[in-house]
């Protein structure tokens, strides 16, 4: 696998990744939920982008690229600029460091977050694992 | 700011205070300037239940205001339990309204003939009798006095039984269940016949540019608003970390003794959201709202417990029953006791009396088993009666111990017990509790949130291995200097402001043209000032350790093996203060750069 971030190509592995990893199919095994990323523009990204993906029980069920959130009501909405999330896919930013600094912004049930902030962490290591490239 | 009233309760006689106006510019307010206003009574003669005793409470140069999360004060003195600085803040609406009043403090000395309270109406101040409230619970008494006064939004602080019975760890106790807990000051209170205060004020608060002021706040509120910790607080209370500090093994369990704890869960944050959480509240000001309430079977609407409560109650001593959680933090708050070092003593009765150390001779024949909430009930009505066994958890864990010939079993550091933020979850927190200024608190510094995530590179802070050993020490203490200044102001901790609005709030506020550097230098003056007392009052580098718990490895759970390298972090946290590593002082070098010559004279002669 390897695709630039971000893309459909990017997204698609992610998918793959997220059903195939036996680390992240055991730490999110009770997971029900989907989610969305915004990445709003900054340095080369001049557009907002939306990566839907709807994960249970472990596995990635769907994803998709968004024009907007109006055809879904994820349960958690992540934001962040183009930076600031590509630091994070680049291992250069830690994802807990992100939210509790004002770079990630975190949109949904915050009880289910916080029971679950080691399955968050392992999403998030698995996103990076597929990043080998990132657009700039 | 405003003048502080002076009170001497012996003679009855009030007299105000100007602050010098370089005091306030060198400390700002809080506990910083109340460490400047102090320094030359806290002698290590002062007996903290003598007449002479100070309780100085003192509100902040943004107390009161409309800004972020600033409806805080803050009372210091002498510990009576630990005999070094003492400081507790508090929330709710009691220092704001003191504000209102054209008061900036409230400084009392001397020793009512008989129970009394102060009843403060503007500029107007009555010495009361307080017959009728004194025996009272702090609920009661709050109701009673609000009654009696009969003027709307009058704001009551009130002692329980505990502080007027001299327990070590009574506190003061305001707006129904905003508690100023640690260290004692209740006790002193009690010591003084003063039972409560009562303020009610209409008198605007001086700002020094309110046009610059005016806009800062409304954006500084807008923004934390919308911050996702302020949204983690307002849903899920301060025990919103509960799950995640369980999984990192950063939650004590079974009195410091257990990395794991199989009920924990039924007993976070988000498991009272989900189950018992009737609504919110919030201190003067705050958009945030982190204080619970809670509907438990009889239907009644109650104070909900935060964190520290949760987890002294709860995983502390193997109980995973919320509700129960729930009603001993109210019986606490009743007889106004500090609940972290209420568990804390009683987890180590428990410890003991597993240890064979006491037995059912020592507790009248009450059986301490792990997870009997009764017990813990009827030792909570010992305690805050000083009957029985009572006599001795009254004096904290230290003193308890001492008198089992098992000191070294206490999880406290200089006499105050540990919050339960374990180090060997978050190796910050060891530095954080063994130099302290008033023993093992977390709101000197909440490092494990920067353990977790929070390093705010605006802030000069680095992002390290929440195991991470000496290399963080220069961290920690900046981190100690940052909260240093909201403890000042007086702020919340728990609110996630920018630096930069800070020092426009700060700016604006007191008429300063302030960089960030001069914020940490504030900050880093009042700490150094602080340990200066403490060196005054006989502390030496060897009061900086921890207690033997926790530098033993949990067998289990997400900490499990670790234990902080304490001996290499202090190393490193003396040279990163300037503080001599032979007797643990600052260095005169380092007091002159902060402006404190006449200390250096001091505590180097």
């Amino acid at each position: 696998m390897a695709s630039i971030f971000p893309s459909f190509e990017w997204l698609e592995d992610l998918s793959k990744k997220l059903n195939s990893d036996t680390k992240y199919a055991r730490i999110a095994r009770n997971w029900e939920g989907d989610l969305c990323v915004v990445i709003e523009p900054s340095g080369p990204l001049t557009e907002q982008q939306l990566y839907y993906l709807d994960l249970w029980h472990g596995k990635c069920r769907k994803t998709e690229i968004l024009k907007d959130l109006s055809s879904v009501q994820p349960k958690f909405v992540l934001t962040a600029t183009y930076d600031n999330i590509s630091r994070i896919m680049k291992g250069e930013l830690n994802p807990m460091q992100a939210m509790m600094t004002r770079k990630l912004q975190v949109r949904g049930s915050m009880a289910y977050m916080m029971r679950n902030v080691p399955t968050v962490l392992d999403f998030v290591r698995c996103a990076r694992e597929v990043t080998t490239e990132i657009l700039s | 700011m405003q003048p502080i009233l002076k009170v001497n309760l012996t003679t009855g006689n009030t007299a105000e205070y100007i602050i010098p106006v370089e005091w306030e510019r060198d400390y700002l307010g809080g506990a910083s300037l109340a460490a400047r206003l102090l320094y030359p009574f806290l002698t290590t003669e002062l007996d903290p239940f003598s007449p002479e005793s100070p309780l100085l409470f003192l509100n902040g140069p943004l107390s009161g205001t409309a800004g972020p999360t600033v409806g805080r004060f803050v009372v210091c003195g002498k510990s009576p339990a630990t005999g070094l600085w003492a400081e507790s803040n508090c929330g709710g609406f009691w220092g704001p309204e003191l504000r209102f009043c054209g008061y900036d403090g409230l400084w009392i000395t001397g020793k009512a003939e008989r129970p009394v309270y102060i009843w403060l109406n503007d500029g107007k101040l009555e010495i009361r009798d307080a017959a009728a409230v004194w025996g009272k619970d702090t609920y009661e008494s709050q109701s009673i006095i609000k009654s009696e006064i009969g003027v709307p939004g009058t704001h009551v602080l009130t002692i329980g039984q505990a502080g007027e019975n001299g327990v070590l760890f009574a506190g003061l106790l305001c707006d129904h269940g905003r508690a100023a807990g640690r260290t004692g000051l209740g006790a002193i209170a009690g010591s003084k016949n003063l039972k409560a205060i009562a303020v009610k004020g209409t008198k605007k608060i001086p700002l020094a540019r309110p046009e610059l002021f005016a806009p800062l706040r409304s954006t500084a509120n807008r923004a934390l608003k919308e911050d996702n910790l302020s949204h983690v607080f307002h849903d899920l209370g301060t025990a919103s970390v509960a799950d995640y500090a369980d999984y990192l093994g950063a939650m004590p369990k079974k009195y410091f003794h257990s990395g794991t704890f199989e009920g924990v869960e039924k007993v976070s944050g988000s498991t009272m959201a989900e189950t018992i959480l009737a609504g919110t509240s919030a201190c003067h000001a705050c958009v945030i709202a982190c204080g619970r309430v809670v509907r438990l079977e009889d239907g009644t609407k109650r104070k909900g417990p935060e964190y520290e409560t949760i987890v002294s109650f709860g995983p502390n001593l193997l109980n995973d029953d919320l509700a129960a959680i729930t009603r001993l933090g109210e019986l606490c708050d009743r007889y106004g006791m500090d609940t972290i070092s209420a568990g804390g003593t009683i987890g180590l009765a428990f410890h003991l009396f597993e240890k064979g150390v006491i037995t059912k001779k020592d507790t009248a024949g009450l059986v301490l088993h792990w997870g009997d909430v009764k017990a813990v009930e009827q030792l909570l009505h010992l305690t805050a009666r000083h009957e029985g066994i009572g006599n001795y958890l009254a004096q904290g864990s230290k003193r308890f111990g001492q008198h089992f010939e098992a000191e070294e079993e206490a999880v406290q550091v200089n006499g105050l017990e540990v919050a339960y933020h374990d180090p060997r979850g978050f190796s910050g927190m060891a530095l954080v509790y063994a130099t302290s200024p008033r023993g093992a608190c977390h709101n000197q510094s909440e490092y494990f949130v920067v353990d977790m995530g929070q390093a705010d590179s605006s802030l000069g802070l680095e992002f390290y291995d929440r195991h991470a050993g000496a290399e963080k020490a220069a961290n920690v203490a900046r981190h100690q200097d940052w909260q240093t200044v909201f403890n000042s102001l007086v702020m919340c901790i728990f609110a996630n402001v920018p630096v930069e609005t800070v020092l426009a709030l700060i700016n604006s506020a007191c008429g300063l043209d302030w960089g960030v550097e001069d914020l940490f230098c504030a900050g880093e003056r009042a700490w150094n000032l602080k340990r200066a007392i403490n060196n005054h009052l006989g502390l030496t580098r060897a009061n900086d350790k921890l207690p033997k718990a926790l530098l033993e490895p949990y067998q289990d759970g997400g900490s499990a093996g670790y234990v902080p390298p304490i001996t290499e972090m202090l190393e490193a946290y003396y040279t990163a203060r300037g503080w001599d590593p032979e007797t643990g002082k600052p260095t005169p070098e380092k007091l002159v750069e902060l402006g404190l010559e006449w200390v250096a004279q001091d505590i180097w002669k």
